[in-house]
């Protein structure tokens, strides 16, 4: 029973009833609004260290976000640039310079930011309405209740392994996110300066 | 062209407001900086903090209050728009982030351990060490202007410089960090208050 369990699909494990009429695409609003600079604090939980800093992101045209990580006084931790496919990194402290962070913080930033992914399936759950979809190569479900996008979990080979969930929700702007990781220590809380 | 010319009226104002030392009055600065940093033994400010980042509309503001005593013990502590507190204290920087404690040993660490030579002496405005940093002297009307360029190079990865606006009684008024990408961190202190009874309980982790 555990056996067929653990090799069931996400959809299956939790639940999910497939639903045939679908949206096209994902729709993420929380980093839509170019006139608007999103600055949040930031408490990062990562290999049982804790830290804390200022969490910055603006977007600056279609399908391209600037994403900055300062400490409290301001010396710039790292700043990253998404823009289409392409990814950037414009500035990282020596001491994180390192392919694999990098890579954790390209693929987290990229499905928190992304506004719109062509939707593989759709199901329902309950209340909300769950979509598919695959951000750089990786499953992702999108869920939605009200039509209100509160979380966002990548699965890979059937297993959650990163859930992004978004609270204090005030007119198309998440006052309170986070990130956890379930297969490593990394925790990434963001609550919105105002 | 109207941008064209408004940019050059202010340059040319500018250039008028910000004139460089002469060797002397240099001297006379930082004696004076040096007299008056010597009798300080406590300093209590307000800051408002400006940190500036070139793809935002606006700057990131946030407000505090800063305690410093003799020899070294400094505290940092933003009260808006978030409760966080860096105390530097015995080599050791203790941080109370929102009641989350946590410290990090700055002994091991270089950056921090300039950073907080540097914060000390920028509160006391005692940084013209000549071995660390190149020095430009400016005058602007009756305050001095001075820029700290950092000769290390590993730090000067880190920041760029330091510009210190000191007022007509040899007080730091304003400290501004300027990365390597330009982009800025620009504190203004207010209602500073010096050598008042400051116990050791507002140094305490």
């Amino acid at each position: 029973m555990f056996l067929l369990i653990g090799c069931a699909s996400y959809p299956v494990q939790n639940g999910f009833e497939p639903k045939s009429d679908s949206p096209k695409k994902t729709s993420n609003p929380y980093f839509s609004n170019a006139r608007k600079d999103y600055v949040y604090k930031a408490k990062i939980d990562a290999f049982n260290r804790s830290f804390g800093g200022i969490f910055i992101v603006k977007k600056l045209g279609a399908e391209h976000h600037r994403i900055a990580f300062t400490t409290e006084i301001g010396n710039t931790i790292f700043d990253f640039t998404f823009k289409g496919d392409d990814f950037r990194v414009n500035r990282i402290l020596k001491d994180l310079d390192r392919k694999v962070l990098i890579n954790i913080l390209k693929r987290d930033f990229k499905a928190l930011t992304q506004e719109h992914s062509p939707v593989k399936k759709n199901f329902v759950l309950n209340t909300e309405n769950i979509l598919q979809t695959d951000i750089l190569s990786k499953k992702h479900y999108f869920y939605y209740n009200d039509e209100q996008l509160n979380k966002i979990v990548r699965v890979d080979r059937n297993k959650e392994k990163v859930e992004f969930t978004f609270t204090n929700i005030d007119n198309q702007f998440a006052k309170q996110i986070e990130i956890a990781h379930h297969n490593f220590k990394l925790h990434i809380a963001l609550k919105a300066f105002k | 062209m109207h941008k064209i010319l408004f940019l050059l009226f202010f340059i040319s104002i500018s250039a008028i407001a910000q004139k460089e030392m002469t060797p002397t009055e240099a001297v006379a600065l930082k004696t004076k900086v040096k007299t008056r940093a010597e009798a300080i033994s406590t300093v209590m400010s307000e800051f408002t903090q400006y940190k500036h980042l070139d793809f935002l509309s606006d700057d990131i503001v946030s407000q505090g209050k800063l305690a410093f005593k003799v020899p070294n013990l400094v505290k940092w502590e933003y009260t808006e728009p978030f409760a966080y507190s860096v105390l530097f204290k015995n080599e050791t920087l203790f941080i109370n982030d929102d009641g989350n404690k946590s410290n990090m040993d700055v002994g091991s660490n270089k950056i921090f351990k300039q950073l907080n030579q540097l914060i000390t002496a920028s509160i006391r405005g005692d940084m013209f060490d000549d071995n660390e940093f190149n020095i430009k002297y400016f005058k602007i009307n009756d305050s001095s202007l001075v820029y700290f360029l950092p000769k290390d190079e590993q730090f000067s990865k880190f920041i760029k410089a330091f510009h210190l606006t000191f007022n007509a009684n040899g007080d730091v008024i304003e400290v501004k960090m300027i990365e390597p990408s330009d982009d800025y961190t620009h504190i203004k202190f207010t209602d500073r208050v010096v050598n008042k009874t400051l116990s050791d309980a507002v140094f305490t982790e």
